[in-house]
Protein backbone atom coordinates (compact mmCIF):
# COMPACT_ATOMS: atom_id res chain seq x y z
CA UNK A 1 0.00 0.00 0.00
CA UNK A 2 3.27 2.44 -0.47
CA UNK A 3 2.42 4.80 -3.30
CA UNK A 4 1.90 3.41 -6.57
CA UNK A 5 1.24 5.46 -10.15
CA UNK A 6 -2.12 5.46 -10.05
CA UNK A 7 -3.27 3.37 -13.06
CA UNK A 8 -6.72 4.04 -13.19
CA UNK A 9 -9.52 6.70 -12.17
CA UNK A 10 -9.72 5.34 -8.92
CA UNK A 11 -7.29 4.20 -6.17
CA UNK A 12 -7.06 3.41 -2.77
CA UNK A 13 -6.04 6.43 -0.16
CA UNK A 14 -3.06 6.58 0.75
CA UNK A 15 -1.85 5.41 3.81
CA UNK A 16 0.48 6.94 6.47
CA UNK A 17 2.67 5.13 8.77
CA UNK A 18 1.74 2.91 11.13
CA UNK A 19 1.81 4.59 14.25
CA UNK A 20 4.66 3.78 17.33
CA UNK A 21 3.45 0.90 19.60
CA UNK A 22 2.42 2.17 23.50
CA UNK A 23 3.04 0.20 26.54
CA UNK A 24 0.01 -0.91 28.00
CA UNK A 25 -1.67 -4.31 26.64
CA UNK A 26 -4.74 -2.69 25.08
CA UNK A 27 -2.84 -0.64 22.99
CA UNK A 28 -0.32 -3.03 22.36
CA UNK A 29 -3.53 -5.18 20.84
CA UNK A 30 -5.22 -2.23 19.23
CA UNK A 31 -1.94 -0.96 17.60
CA UNK A 32 -0.42 -4.44 16.44
CA UNK A 33 -0.23 -5.68 12.97
CA UNK A 34 -3.25 -7.82 12.60
CA UNK A 35 -5.92 -5.41 13.99
CA UNK A 36 -4.32 -2.45 12.01
CA UNK A 37 -3.90 -4.20 8.72
CA UNK A 38 -8.05 -5.51 9.66
CA UNK A 39 -8.77 -1.80 10.06
CA UNK A 40 -6.94 -0.82 6.50
CA UNK A 41 -9.09 -3.35 5.20
CA UNK A 42 -12.22 -2.70 6.39
CA UNK A 43 -11.84 1.22 5.51
CA UNK A 44 -10.83 -0.03 1.86
CA UNK A 45 -13.98 -2.16 1.62
CA UNK A 46 -15.61 0.89 2.86
CA UNK A 47 -14.36 2.95 0.31
CA UNK A 48 -15.02 0.83 -2.77
CA UNK A 49 -18.41 -0.47 -1.28
CA UNK A 50 -18.80 3.71 -1.71
CA UNK A 51 -18.00 4.08 -5.43
CA UNK A 52 -19.60 0.85 -6.09
CA UNK A 53 -23.18 2.04 -4.76
CA UNK A 54 -22.64 5.26 -6.29
CA UNK A 55 -21.89 3.56 -9.52
CA UNK A 56 -24.67 1.39 -9.35
CA UNK A 57 -26.71 4.50 -8.50
CA UNK A 58 -25.62 6.10 -11.56
CA UNK A 59 -26.59 2.69 -13.68
CA UNK A 60 -29.87 2.23 -11.90
CA UNK A 61 -30.73 5.91 -12.78
CA UNK A 62 -29.66 6.01 -16.67
CA UNK A 63 -31.63 2.57 -17.13
CA UNK A 64 -34.58 3.67 -15.29
CA UNK A 65 -35.22 7.04 -17.18
CA UNK A 66 -33.85 5.11 -20.29
CA UNK A 67 -36.73 2.19 -19.26
CA UNK A 68 -39.41 5.39 -17.98
CA UNK A 69 -39.07 6.96 -21.72
CA UNK A 70 -38.61 3.56 -23.77
CA UNK A 71 -40.87 0.97 -22.83
CA UNK A 72 -43.21 2.91 -20.67
CA UNK A 73 -45.41 4.48 -23.62
CA UNK A 74 -45.04 1.56 -25.43
CA UNK A 75 -46.58 -1.14 -22.85
CA UNK A 76 -49.28 1.65 -22.55
CA UNK A 77 -50.07 1.66 -25.97
CA UNK A 78 -49.92 -2.08 -26.55
CA UNK A 79 -52.47 -2.61 -23.67
CA UNK A 80 -55.07 -0.16 -24.84
CA UNK A 81 -54.84 -1.97 -28.60
CA UNK A 82 -55.59 -4.89 -26.36
CA UNK A 83 -58.28 -3.36 -24.62
CA UNK A 84 -59.79 -1.83 -28.07
CA UNK A 85 -59.31 -5.44 -29.93
CA UNK A 86 -61.51 -6.82 -26.48
CA UNK A 87 -64.25 -4.49 -27.15
CA UNK A 88 -64.21 -4.74 -30.78
CA UNK A 89 -64.98 -8.50 -30.63
CA UNK A 90 -66.92 -8.49 -27.69
CA UNK A 91 -69.00 -5.61 -30.00
CA UNK A 92 -68.67 -7.65 -32.74
CA UNK A 93 -70.11 -10.65 -31.35
CA UNK A 94 -72.99 -8.57 -28.97
CA UNK A 95 -74.31 -7.73 -32.72
CA UNK A 96 -75.15 -11.48 -32.94
CA UNK A 97 -72.50 -13.95 -34.42
CA UNK A 98 -71.40 -13.81 -37.46
CA UNK A 99 -71.72 -10.33 -38.73
CA UNK A 100 -70.93 -10.14 -42.25
CA UNK A 101 -67.55 -8.99 -43.52
CA UNK A 102 -68.81 -5.25 -44.57
CA UNK A 103 -71.16 -5.26 -41.52
CA UNK A 104 -67.95 -5.22 -39.07
CA UNK A 105 -65.97 -3.08 -41.63
CA UNK A 106 -68.68 -0.38 -41.34
CA UNK A 107 -68.34 -0.87 -37.18
CA UNK A 108 -64.79 -0.61 -37.59
CA UNK A 109 -64.92 2.53 -39.37
CA UNK A 110 -67.72 4.22 -36.85
CA UNK A 111 -66.12 3.24 -33.72
CA UNK B 1 -26.98 13.73 -43.97
CA UNK B 2 -27.35 17.53 -43.62
CA UNK B 3 -23.75 17.84 -44.86
CA UNK B 4 -24.67 16.13 -48.07
CA UNK B 5 -25.46 18.35 -51.11
CA UNK B 6 -26.77 16.25 -54.11
CA UNK B 7 -24.45 16.68 -56.96
CA UNK B 8 -24.70 16.60 -60.34
CA UNK B 9 -22.61 13.79 -62.45
CA UNK B 10 -22.41 14.09 -65.93
CA UNK B 11 -20.00 10.56 -66.00
CA UNK B 12 -22.10 8.08 -63.73
CA UNK B 13 -24.92 7.39 -65.69
CA UNK B 14 -23.04 5.73 -68.65
CA UNK B 15 -21.37 3.38 -66.16
CA UNK B 16 -23.87 2.37 -64.12
CA UNK B 17 -26.77 1.88 -66.92
CA UNK B 18 -23.97 -0.67 -68.54
CA UNK B 19 -25.14 -3.03 -65.59
CA UNK B 20 -28.51 -2.89 -66.55
CA UNK B 21 -28.26 -6.26 -68.89
CA UNK B 22 -29.73 -6.44 -71.76
CA UNK B 23 -30.41 -10.53 -72.21
CA UNK B 24 -33.21 -11.54 -71.22
CA UNK B 25 -33.72 -13.94 -67.55
CA UNK B 26 -36.55 -15.81 -66.56
CA UNK B 27 -37.04 -14.77 -63.45
CA UNK B 28 -36.47 -10.87 -63.85
CA UNK B 29 -36.97 -9.04 -66.70
CA UNK B 30 -34.22 -6.29 -66.82
CA UNK B 31 -36.31 -4.54 -69.28
CA UNK B 32 -38.97 -3.94 -66.76
CA UNK B 33 -37.25 -2.68 -63.55
CA UNK B 34 -39.16 -0.52 -61.24
CA UNK B 35 -38.63 2.92 -60.73
CA UNK B 36 -36.46 3.57 -57.95
CA UNK B 37 -37.05 5.84 -55.12
CA UNK B 38 -35.85 9.65 -55.88
CA UNK B 39 -32.34 9.51 -54.17
CA UNK B 40 -32.56 12.51 -51.45
CA UNK B 41 -35.18 9.85 -49.57
CA UNK B 42 -33.14 6.89 -49.94
CA UNK B 43 -32.37 6.63 -46.14
CA UNK B 44 -36.55 7.38 -46.06
CA UNK B 45 -37.53 4.65 -44.10
CA UNK B 46 -34.73 4.62 -41.16
CA UNK B 47 -35.42 8.62 -41.08
CA UNK B 48 -38.91 7.85 -40.81
CA UNK B 49 -38.29 6.03 -37.87
CA UNK B 50 -34.84 6.73 -36.49
CA UNK B 51 -35.48 10.84 -36.34
CA UNK B 52 -38.91 11.90 -35.54
CA UNK B 53 -38.97 15.84 -35.08
CA UNK B 54 -38.70 16.19 -31.38
CA UNK B 55 -39.30 19.34 -29.95
CA UNK B 56 -39.33 21.09 -26.90
CA UNK B 57 -42.02 22.87 -25.15
CA UNK B 58 -45.59 23.47 -26.08
CA UNK B 59 -46.39 23.17 -30.02
CA UNK B 60 -49.67 23.23 -31.44
CA UNK B 61 -50.90 23.19 -35.34
CA UNK B 62 -54.17 23.99 -36.39
CA UNK B 63 -54.89 23.17 -40.09
CA UNK B 64 -58.23 24.29 -41.89
CA UNK B 65 -59.08 23.56 -45.57
CA UNK B 66 -61.20 26.05 -47.24
CA UNK B 67 -61.68 24.21 -50.39
CA UNK B 68 -60.12 20.68 -51.63
CA UNK B 69 -57.30 22.36 -52.74
CA UNK B 70 -56.67 24.82 -50.61
CA UNK B 71 -56.01 25.02 -46.82
CA UNK B 72 -54.57 27.89 -44.00
CA UNK B 73 -52.15 26.66 -41.09
CA UNK B 74 -51.73 28.37 -37.95
CA UNK B 75 -49.20 27.14 -35.68
CA UNK B 76 -48.13 27.97 -32.06
CA UNK B 77 -44.28 27.24 -30.93
CA UNK B 78 -43.49 28.18 -27.16
CA UNK B 79 -40.28 26.70 -25.60
CA UNK B 80 -36.79 26.72 -25.38
CA UNK B 81 -34.72 27.04 -28.80
CA UNK B 82 -30.87 25.93 -28.33
CA UNK B 83 -28.46 28.02 -29.32
CA UNK B 84 -25.09 26.56 -30.67
CA UNK B 85 -22.22 27.79 -28.70
CA UNK B 86 -18.57 27.16 -28.43
CA UNK B 87 -18.20 26.02 -24.48
CA UNK B 88 -19.65 22.53 -23.38
CA UNK B 89 -22.59 24.45 -21.91
CA UNK B 90 -25.86 24.29 -23.72
CA UNK B 91 -28.08 27.72 -23.98
CA UNK B 92 -31.02 27.20 -24.37
CA UNK B 93 -33.59 31.23 -24.60
CA UNK B 94 -37.31 30.85 -24.18
CA UNK B 95 -38.96 32.21 -27.70
CA UNK B 96 -42.62 32.01 -28.54
CA UNK B 97 -43.82 32.20 -31.83
CA UNK B 98 -46.53 32.25 -34.75
CA UNK B 99 -46.42 30.70 -38.29
CA UNK B 100 -49.30 31.27 -40.35
CA UNK B 101 -49.15 29.26 -44.19
CA UNK B 102 -51.23 28.76 -46.94
CA UNK B 103 -51.34 25.47 -48.81
CA UNK B 104 -51.97 24.97 -52.90
CA UNK B 105 -52.29 21.11 -53.62
CA UNK B 106 -53.20 20.21 -56.70
CA UNK B 107 -52.06 17.02 -59.00
CA UNK B 108 -49.86 18.68 -60.87
CA UNK B 109 -48.97 21.70 -58.86
CA UNK B 110 -48.13 22.29 -55.12
CA UNK B 111 -47.74 25.51 -53.59
CA UNK B 112 -46.43 25.75 -49.88
CA UNK B 113 -45.80 28.99 -47.99
CA UNK B 114 -45.11 29.75 -44.37
CA UNK B 115 -44.23 32.80 -42.74
CA UNK B 116 -43.46 33.50 -39.31
CA UNK B 117 -43.82 36.04 -36.61
CA UNK B 118 -39.87 36.32 -36.57
CA UNK B 119 -39.66 37.52 -39.78
CA UNK B 120 -38.89 34.61 -41.59
CA UNK B 121 -40.80 33.19 -44.79
CA UNK B 122 -40.68 29.77 -46.58
CA UNK B 123 -41.59 28.72 -49.79
CA UNK B 124 -41.56 25.39 -51.73
CA UNK B 125 -43.02 25.05 -54.71
CA UNK B 126 -43.60 21.89 -56.74
CA UNK B 127 -44.61 21.72 -59.94
CA UNK B 128 -45.01 18.58 -62.85
CA UNK B 129 -44.22 20.10 -65.87
CA UNK B 130 -45.01 16.32 -67.73
CA UNK B 131 -45.45 12.95 -66.65
CA UNK B 132 -41.45 12.80 -66.28
CA UNK B 133 -40.26 16.23 -65.41
CA UNK B 134 -40.71 18.07 -62.24
CA UNK B 135 -39.48 21.63 -60.97
CA UNK B 136 -39.17 21.89 -57.33
CA UNK B 137 -37.89 25.36 -55.70
CA UNK B 138 -37.71 25.90 -51.76
CA UNK B 139 -36.51 29.42 -50.72
CA UNK B 140 -36.14 30.92 -47.35
CA UNK B 141 -35.82 33.96 -46.26
CA UNK B 142 -34.46 35.98 -43.34
CA UNK B 143 -34.07 39.02 -41.54
CA UNK B 144 -30.66 38.25 -40.97
CA UNK B 145 -28.08 39.40 -43.96
CA UNK B 146 -26.66 36.39 -45.77
CA UNK B 147 -28.60 34.29 -44.26
CA UNK B 148 -31.48 33.19 -46.92
CA UNK B 149 -31.10 30.48 -49.48
CA UNK B 150 -32.78 29.61 -52.59
CA UNK B 151 -32.76 26.07 -54.56
CA UNK B 152 -34.33 24.88 -57.81
CA UNK B 153 -34.58 21.09 -58.52
CA UNK B 154 -35.15 19.80 -61.98
CA UNK B 155 -35.98 16.37 -61.43
CA UNK B 156 -36.15 13.70 -64.54
CA UNK B 157 -37.96 10.13 -64.12
CA UNK B 158 -36.94 7.75 -66.91
CA UNK B 159 -38.34 4.03 -66.57
CA UNK B 160 -35.99 2.41 -63.78
CA UNK B 161 -34.00 5.43 -63.74
CA UNK B 162 -34.17 8.84 -61.68
CA UNK B 163 -32.10 12.27 -62.55
CA UNK B 164 -31.87 15.21 -60.49
CA UNK B 165 -30.04 18.70 -61.30
CA UNK B 166 -30.00 21.07 -58.08
CA UNK B 167 -29.00 24.99 -58.66
CA UNK B 168 -28.83 27.31 -55.58
CA UNK B 169 -27.77 30.27 -54.67
CA UNK B 170 -24.39 31.04 -53.43
CA UNK B 171 -23.21 29.27 -56.60
CA UNK B 172 -24.42 25.57 -55.60
CA UNK B 173 -25.22 23.39 -58.27
CA UNK B 174 -25.31 19.56 -58.27
CA UNK B 175 -26.37 16.26 -59.45
CA UNK B 176 -27.36 13.03 -58.62
CA UNK B 177 -29.18 9.70 -60.45
CA UNK B 178 -30.20 6.62 -58.96
CA UNK B 179 -30.86 3.62 -61.47
CA UNK B 180 -32.64 0.29 -60.76
CA UNK B 181 -30.10 -2.77 -60.82
CA UNK B 182 -32.64 -5.44 -60.16
CA UNK B 183 -36.08 -5.20 -58.97
CA UNK B 184 -34.80 -5.02 -55.36
CA UNK B 185 -31.68 -3.22 -55.91
CA UNK B 186 -30.81 0.26 -57.26
CA UNK B 187 -27.55 2.04 -57.08
CA UNK B 188 -27.17 5.78 -57.50
CA UNK B 189 -24.47 8.58 -57.50
CA UNK B 190 -24.09 12.26 -56.59
CA UNK B 191 -21.84 14.64 -57.37
CA UNK B 192 -22.01 18.51 -55.78
CA UNK B 193 -19.93 21.97 -56.55
CA UNK B 194 -20.40 24.45 -54.14
CA UNK B 195 -18.91 27.67 -54.93
CA UNK B 196 -18.92 29.87 -52.56
CA UNK B 197 -16.77 27.28 -50.28
CA UNK B 198 -14.88 26.16 -53.11
CA UNK B 199 -16.06 22.82 -52.49
CA UNK B 200 -17.00 20.18 -54.67
CA UNK B 201 -17.77 16.35 -53.64
CA UNK B 202 -18.63 13.21 -55.02
CA UNK B 203 -21.05 10.12 -53.49
CA UNK B 204 -22.51 6.79 -53.86
CA UNK B 205 -25.46 5.51 -52.91
CA UNK B 206 -27.38 1.89 -52.55
CA UNK B 207 -30.11 0.33 -51.58
CA UNK B 208 -31.31 -3.05 -51.00
CA UNK B 209 -34.87 -3.42 -50.59
CA UNK B 210 -37.80 -6.35 -50.27
CA UNK B 211 -41.09 -6.48 -48.66
CA UNK B 212 -39.72 -7.30 -45.22
CA UNK B 213 -36.63 -5.33 -45.36
CA UNK B 214 -34.78 -2.26 -46.57
CA UNK B 215 -31.29 -1.40 -46.67
CA UNK B 216 -29.00 1.01 -47.49
CA UNK B 217 -25.78 2.22 -47.68
CA UNK B 218 -24.08 5.75 -48.63
CA UNK B 219 -20.52 7.02 -48.56
CA UNK B 220 -19.11 10.74 -49.49
CA UNK B 221 -15.98 12.04 -50.27
CA UNK B 222 -16.64 14.22 -47.65
CA UNK B 223 -15.97 11.84 -45.14
CA UNK B 224 -19.35 10.52 -44.57
CA UNK B 225 -20.32 6.61 -44.50
CA UNK B 226 -23.73 5.95 -43.71
CA UNK B 227 -25.29 2.63 -43.28
CA UNK B 228 -29.08 2.01 -42.22
CA UNK B 229 -31.41 -1.03 -42.00
CA UNK B 230 -35.03 -1.39 -41.58
CA UNK B 231 -36.42 -4.06 -40.71
CA UNK B 232 -40.60 -4.82 -41.17
CA UNK B 233 -41.74 -7.47 -38.56
CA UNK B 234 -45.19 -7.30 -38.95
CA UNK B 235 -47.52 -4.52 -40.33
CA UNK B 236 -47.29 -3.10 -37.16
CA UNK B 237 -43.64 -2.57 -36.06
CA UNK B 238 -40.92 -1.94 -38.06
CA UNK B 239 -37.14 -2.20 -36.10
CA UNK B 240 -34.53 0.24 -37.70
CA UNK B 241 -31.06 0.72 -36.97
CA UNK B 242 -28.30 2.97 -38.60
CA UNK B 243 -24.77 3.59 -38.19
CA UNK B 244 -22.96 6.75 -39.74
CA UNK B 245 -18.88 7.07 -39.70
CA UNK B 246 -17.56 10.07 -40.54
CA UNK B 247 -13.24 8.73 -42.00
CA UNK B 248 -11.73 12.05 -41.78
CA UNK B 249 -13.08 13.24 -38.03
CA UNK B 250 -13.39 10.22 -36.92
CA UNK B 251 -17.07 10.50 -35.38
CA UNK B 252 -19.15 7.20 -34.96
CA UNK B 253 -22.70 7.06 -34.43
CA UNK B 254 -25.05 4.20 -34.06
CA UNK B 255 -28.49 4.26 -33.13
CA UNK B 256 -31.38 1.83 -32.87
CA UNK B 257 -34.73 2.33 -32.81
CA UNK B 258 -38.45 0.72 -33.26
CA UNK B 259 -41.45 2.28 -34.69
CA UNK B 260 -45.47 1.03 -33.78
CA UNK B 261 -47.91 2.02 -35.83
CA UNK B 262 -51.37 1.22 -34.00
CA UNK B 263 -54.13 1.68 -34.67
CA UNK B 264 -54.89 4.99 -32.18
CA UNK B 265 -50.94 6.16 -32.35
CA UNK B 266 -47.42 6.15 -33.49
CA UNK B 267 -44.65 5.25 -30.89
CA UNK B 268 -41.59 6.37 -32.36
CA UNK B 269 -38.67 5.38 -29.92
CA UNK B 270 -34.64 5.41 -30.41
CA UNK B 271 -31.73 5.01 -28.55
CA UNK B 272 -28.10 6.05 -29.73
CA UNK B 273 -24.32 5.09 -29.05
CA UNK B 274 -24.15 9.00 -28.04
CA UNK B 275 -26.13 8.24 -24.94
CA UNK B 276 -29.19 9.68 -26.08
CA UNK B 277 -32.44 8.27 -26.06
CA UNK B 278 -35.51 10.07 -27.72
CA UNK B 279 -39.17 8.90 -28.09
CA UNK B 280 -42.21 10.38 -29.95
CA UNK B 281 -45.83 9.37 -29.75
CA UNK B 282 -48.53 10.65 -31.52
CA UNK B 283 -51.64 9.66 -29.95
CA UNK B 284 -55.11 9.94 -31.75
CA UNK B 285 -57.74 11.76 -29.57
CA UNK B 286 -60.41 11.97 -32.07
CA UNK B 287 -60.77 12.74 -35.22
CA UNK B 288 -58.69 14.79 -36.83
CA UNK B 289 -57.41 15.52 -33.58
CA UNK B 290 -53.41 14.10 -32.54
CA UNK B 291 -51.76 14.66 -29.07
CA UNK B 292 -47.90 14.70 -29.57
CA UNK B 293 -45.38 13.93 -26.74
CA UNK B 294 -41.71 14.07 -27.41
CA UNK B 295 -39.00 12.81 -24.84
CA UNK B 296 -35.31 13.12 -25.65
CA UNK B 297 -32.74 12.67 -22.86
CA UNK B 298 -29.05 12.83 -23.72
CA UNK B 299 -27.17 11.04 -20.61
CA UNK B 300 -23.91 12.58 -21.60
CA UNK B 301 -24.53 16.19 -21.86
CA UNK B 302 -27.24 15.94 -18.94
CA UNK B 303 -30.04 17.52 -21.63
CA UNK B 304 -33.26 17.03 -21.34
CA UNK B 305 -36.12 18.38 -23.78
CA UNK B 306 -39.74 17.37 -23.13
CA UNK B 307 -42.44 18.82 -25.53
CA UNK B 308 -46.15 18.47 -25.96
CA UNK B 309 -48.33 19.61 -28.40
CA UNK B 310 -51.54 19.09 -30.41
CA UNK B 311 -52.19 19.28 -34.21
CA UNK B 312 -55.65 19.82 -35.30
CA UNK B 313 -57.13 18.63 -38.93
Amino acid sequence: MAAQPKRGGVSLPERGSASKPESSILARITSSPIVSRGKQAASDAAFVSKKLIHSTGKAAWIAGTTFLILVVPLIIEMDREQQFNELELQQASLLGAPPTAPAVALLVESI
Amino acid sequence: MAGLVPPGIPAVPADVSHTAHTKHDEKTDYMNLPCPIPYEELHREALMSLKPETFEGLRFDFTKGLNQKFSLSHSVIMGPTEIPSQSAETIKIPTAHYEFGANFIDPNLMLIGRVMTDGRLNARVKCDLTDNLTVKANAQLTNEPHMSHGMFNFDYKGKDFRSQFQMGNGALFGANYIQSVTPHFSLGGEVFWAGQHRKSGIGYAARYETDKMVATGQVANTGIVALSYVQKVSDKVSLASDFMYNYLSKDVTASVGYDYILRQCRLRGKIDSNGCTTSYLEERLNMGLNFILSAEIDHRKKDYKFGFGLTVG
